[in-house]
């Protein structure tokens, strides 16, 4: 009676899917930039807020690496503080995008039903208006501004983009048969929702996350080219490029050092997010 | 034949409509039939024949619109919430699709022992000894295969981790929806062999939905034939084949391919095809494409009536038992 | 030789992955005559869809190797540029893919993607291009037909895309029709219907037909001939009624013996065929069905065995051990 049965040959595993070298330089080059906002006040620097009039609009020395200010203040010291304000608003904003977005997107695509066509009725609405004027709009009127606000206003503001992302990757995952096995093993929908589709939406939902900071660290900048970031004298990389547009033609290094700090940094975050958006990709797998 | 035994499983005027008003479709239209401990019932049907959809409304995975469904005698209807899974625990479903059925970044060992842990009825060395026997069961060398991750195996292998992963709460009754429609012609055949199998082993009652009728022969002890939402013909699986009541049956089993050149097929195909649930024809289901069909059928809608012990067909001129 | 619309000689593609060289079609010979319904029957894995695919010269030229001979109609596919693969596409070879989704454009009214191929392939005008489209998807059966010119390819049931699919095929009256598991993911009374349909086609338009299939049943009544696949290569080729009633290779016999059949009582246990289908990039030194065959000697694990001719005419197999004879009669549909 009893079959000889199938010899279960696996078949071939990932082929030979590499994060590649520049992926860990961008990763490298990330964490120095953390670690450095973290550990500024440790660090050999000059006061960001010290002004030293002998050297004033000095280009790169040995005291000075990246050079002076049109007040003297150490441009180095300055990137290196104003990247805290980047990297709090960045990651604080995300935190907020995620920490409401992410569990409303994947409830309302697991559950469907009228929970999901008002809340998605509701995001769509907000999408269409232009977040960036109503970000500006609250952050010119809700004053004094502190950097709280600001993280708040973006974070919220992100919510819908977050939420409509989600949402789709969760879509895609919730209509699988493992989904319906499991609900019909009688798994609660918090079982499901946190070792079902959790799993299979995370990297998604991490290259988006990468990909968002960058973003909201992009907006900061902008919203600080209007002035509406955290005041003077406090550095962030968006103020300290607005504050050197008058004295751009003396002293260049004052915008290229920040915008180029501001640039490495938004290209290393997309191409890590990039990059493992489609080293996590399964379904690339098969052949 | 074994209509003195207590059903397993009691469906009764089981509808399943979806959509709402003129644009509503009603999959599932009224159907009744009774799965009785220990035996296998096959379900076919052409695709949109609503034989799926029973299976998941069975289920609870789609909801049941009216009607009655029935478990060990108690009404699982419109249970909700725990007690509904709790029921669904003596009753399992395996998909169509295999690979879509195993969550790919989970490994073979999690996926089966998660309704153990989900139900918290076994931990430690007990859980990792039942999950272990299950996979020997289906022919999967847990020592060998156990911490690979599901994305890894082949269409046959994950059928098998799904029929292991299903049996780990010791359920009554397997609802098997198309499991080996999408398998080779050879891993079919051993797939079939196990379900027999473990049938025998755990004392298992099958709801075996299917489209191909040579499968549905082979495993089934009776056959319940769908046409647009309704069951047409239902009995002992040697009779219904043999003496097809029902002339879509007969249009059925005419259609189906043997694998034998000296077998006529031609002459007997069955024109048209299925009309469109939203707007089902009127009496009889199958009158619009019965070369039997005359007014009583427009006019009246056949129920099934017994022509031989156990053999019910939904006609209003069926064919004499030979 | 003259009279052959296809010879297919020692025919190899090779695929070059990162996971190593895959022969998916290994020294394949055979050849069709006029008006002729061949079955390629194999399970997945076995070269058939890749072996179709090379003789329509669809296979994409990077990461490939084709070597062998093709020659349809006295022409040479392999190594064809696209220029005269086009040129071929419009009149001696057309194909029949599984999924009609995948060769319809779903965004595209049926009727326009028939006008399509004879504007271009023929250069018809508009008028005669929508008559003839209508009078093709007549042909195939499709009611209704001037209105269903203008449906859209989702409008349609899966049987009637097929028949659509079909029609496109035959638009150019092709010598060849290479129909790739046409009716798999059909309903049984609807895959009847198809293949009663490029039967009479067949008759009809004086062309030859290549049917591709898993399933036994599809080529049983269909085909004058029938070639089995496995691993890329053939193992037994043969007459239909030789191949159900005389095979000779083991192969054949269990993948006849796997399949369940309606003549037979409930809860027959299927003869089984141990393992999988092998992984290509890693095939046995000798023959490649020897670690699933119940008969294997040292000799099939050691030596791959050649085609060889069994008693009838065209009948050959590939196998050290074979079924004897003439005992196997009938054994098939039992």
């Amino acid at each position: 009676m009893s079959d000889v049965i199938d010899e279960p040959t696996v078949l071939t595993p990932l082929r030979g899917k590499r994060l590649g070298p520049l992926f860990w330089v961008c990763v490298g080059w990330l964490a120095l930039n953390v670690l450095a906002a973290i550990l500024a006040n440790f660090l050999p620097l000059i006061d960001p807020l010290f002004q030293n009039y002998n050297v004033i609009n000095a280009g790169p020395s040995l005291h000075h690496l990246l050079g002076t200010d049109d007040l003297g203040r150490d441009i180095l010291s300055r990137i290196v503080f104003g990247s805290r304000v980047s990297l709090a608003v960045g990651s604080g904003a995300m935190l907020i995008g995620f920490g409401v977005g992410m569990p409303l997107g994947m409830l309302a695509a697991y559950r469907r039903g009228r929970f999901d066509s008002i809340l998605t009725a509701v995001m769509y609405v907000l999408l269409a208006f232009p977040a960036i004027i109503a970000v500006i709009a609250v952050i010119s009127f809700w004053t004094p501004r502190t950097l709280l606000k600001i993280i708040i206003v973006i974070g919220l503001a992100s919510v819908p983009l977050v939420y409509r992302v989600i949402r789709g990757a969760t879509l895609a995952v919730a209509t699988k048969d493992y989904v319906i096995a499991a609900q019909v093993q009688g798994c609660t929908d918090r079982r499901i929702l946190f070792r079902e589709l959790l799993p299979n939406i995370a990297p998604i939902a991490v290259s988006f996350l990468l990909i968002g900071v960058a973003t909201v660290v992009t907006l900061e900048g902008a919203l600080a080219f209007l002035g509406l970031s955290v005041n003077p004298p406090t550095p962030s990389w968006g103020n300290m490029i607005n504050e050197s547009r008058t004295v751009m033609a003396q002293n260049p290094w004052l915008v290229i050092f920040p915008s180029l700090a501001l640039c490495l940094f938004l290209l290393c975050l997309n191409f890590i997010g990039d990059r493992l958006r489609s080293y996590f990709d399964v379904t690339e797998v098969k052949l | 034949m074994s209509d003195h035994r207590t059903p397993l499983l009691k469906v009764r005027d089981l509808t399943v409509t979806f959509g709402k008003g003129t644009r509503s479709v009603s999959a599932v239209a009224g159907v009744s039939f009774d799965v009785y401990e220990g035996e296998t019932l096959g379900l076919v049907g052409e695709s949109g024949c609503g034989k799926s959809t029973t299976g998941k409304a069975l289920m609870k995975i789609v909801a049941p619109t009216s009607g009655s469904i029935e478990l060990n005698g108690v009404d699982i209807t419109h249970q909700r919430g725990r007690a509904l899974r709790h029921a669904r625990t003596h009753m399992q479903m395996i998909f169509q699709d295999p690979i879509s059925s195993l969550n790919p970044r989970r490994r073979v060992r999690s996926i089966v022992a998660e309704p153990l842990d989900a139900w918290k009825t076994a931990s430690g060395a007990e859980r990792d000894r039942i999950v272990n026997d299950l996979l020997n069961k289906v022919g999967i060398d847990p020592e060998v295969y156990g911490n690979r991750y599901a994305r890894q195996f082949s269409g046959g292998q994950c059928q098998r981790i799904s029929i292991a992963r299903s049996l780990a709460m010791r359920p009554q009754m397997l609802i098997c929806d198309e499991v080996v429609s999408a398998l080779d012609v050879s891993v079919q055949a051993q797939i079939l062999n196990l379900l027999e199998d473990l049938k025998a082993e755990y004392g298992l009652t099958l709801l075996f939905i299917a489209h191909d009728l040579a499968v549905v022969k082979n495993i089934s002890d009776r056959v319940a034939v769908m046409y647009l939402g309704k069951i047409c013909e239902i009995g002992p699986s040697d009779t219904l084949y043999e003496t097809p009541g029902h002339p879509y049956t007969q249009f059925l089993l005419g259609a189906a391919l043997e694998a034998d050149p000296d077998s006529v097929d031609a002459g007997t195909v069955l024109e048209g095809e299925p009309p469109s649930p939203h707007d089902p024809p009127s009496g009889c289901r199958f009158r619009t494409r019965c070369p039997f069909a005359t007014e009583r059928c427009a006019a009246e809608e056949p129920q099934l009536r017994e022509v031989a012990v156990g053999h019910q067909v939904a006609c209003h001129y069926p064919f004499a038992a030979a | 030789m003259t009279d052959r619309l296809l010879v297919v000689e020692n025919l190899r593609t090779t695929f070059r992955t990162v996971s190593g060289v895959i022969p998916a079609v290994g020294g394949v010979s055979f050849d069709l005559g006029a008006n002729e319904t061949l079955g390629i029957v194999g399970e997945s894995g076995s070269g058939k869809t890749v072996l179709a695919r090379t003789i329509m010269g669809l296979q994409p030229r990077t990461n490939i190797e084709v070597s062998g001979s093709v020659l349809l109609n006295g022409q040479q596919v392999v190594g064809a540029s696209e220029r005269v693969m086009r040129e071929m596409w419009a009149t001696q070879v057309a194909m029949v893919f599984q999924d009609p989704m995948t060769s319809l454009n779903p965004v595209m009214r049926i009727g326009r993607q028939i006008d399509e191929t004879l504007r271009v392939r023929l250069g018809m005008d508009r008028r005669a291009a929508r008559a003839r489209a209508i009078e093709l998807l007549n042909m195939v059966g499709i009611p209704s037909a001037e209105a269903r010119y203008r449906a859209f390819p989702t409008e349609l049931s899966g049987g009637m895309r097929q028949r659509v699919v079909i029609a496109t095929a035959l638009a150019c009256s092709p010598k060849l029709l290479i129909a790739d598991e046409p009716t798999t993911g059909l309903d049984v009374t609807i895959q009847s219907q198809i293949l009663n349909l490029l039967d009479s086609l067949k008759q009809q338009l004086d062309m030859s037909v290549i049917l591709i299939t898993h399933d036994l049943g599809v080529v049983a009544t269909r085909t004058s001939r029938i070639i089995v696949m496995y691993a890329g290569q053939i193992v037994e080729m043969g007459a239909t009624r030789d191949i159900f009633h005389h095979h000779r290779m083991r192969y054949t016999r269990a993948l006849l013996d796997s399949s369940p059949k309606v003549a037979n009582p409930s809860h027959t246990r299927l003869a089984v065929i141990p393992g999988r289908p092998p992984n290509l990039s890693t095939l046995p030194p000798g023959c490649h069905f020897a670690p699933r065959c119940a008969f294997a000697t040292e000799q099939c694990h050691r030596e791959r065995p050649t085609l060889q001719a069994a008693d009838s005419p065209g009948h050959v197999f590939a196998c050290w051990n074979p079924l004897a004879a003439s005992t196997n009669e009938g054994d098939s549909t039992r």
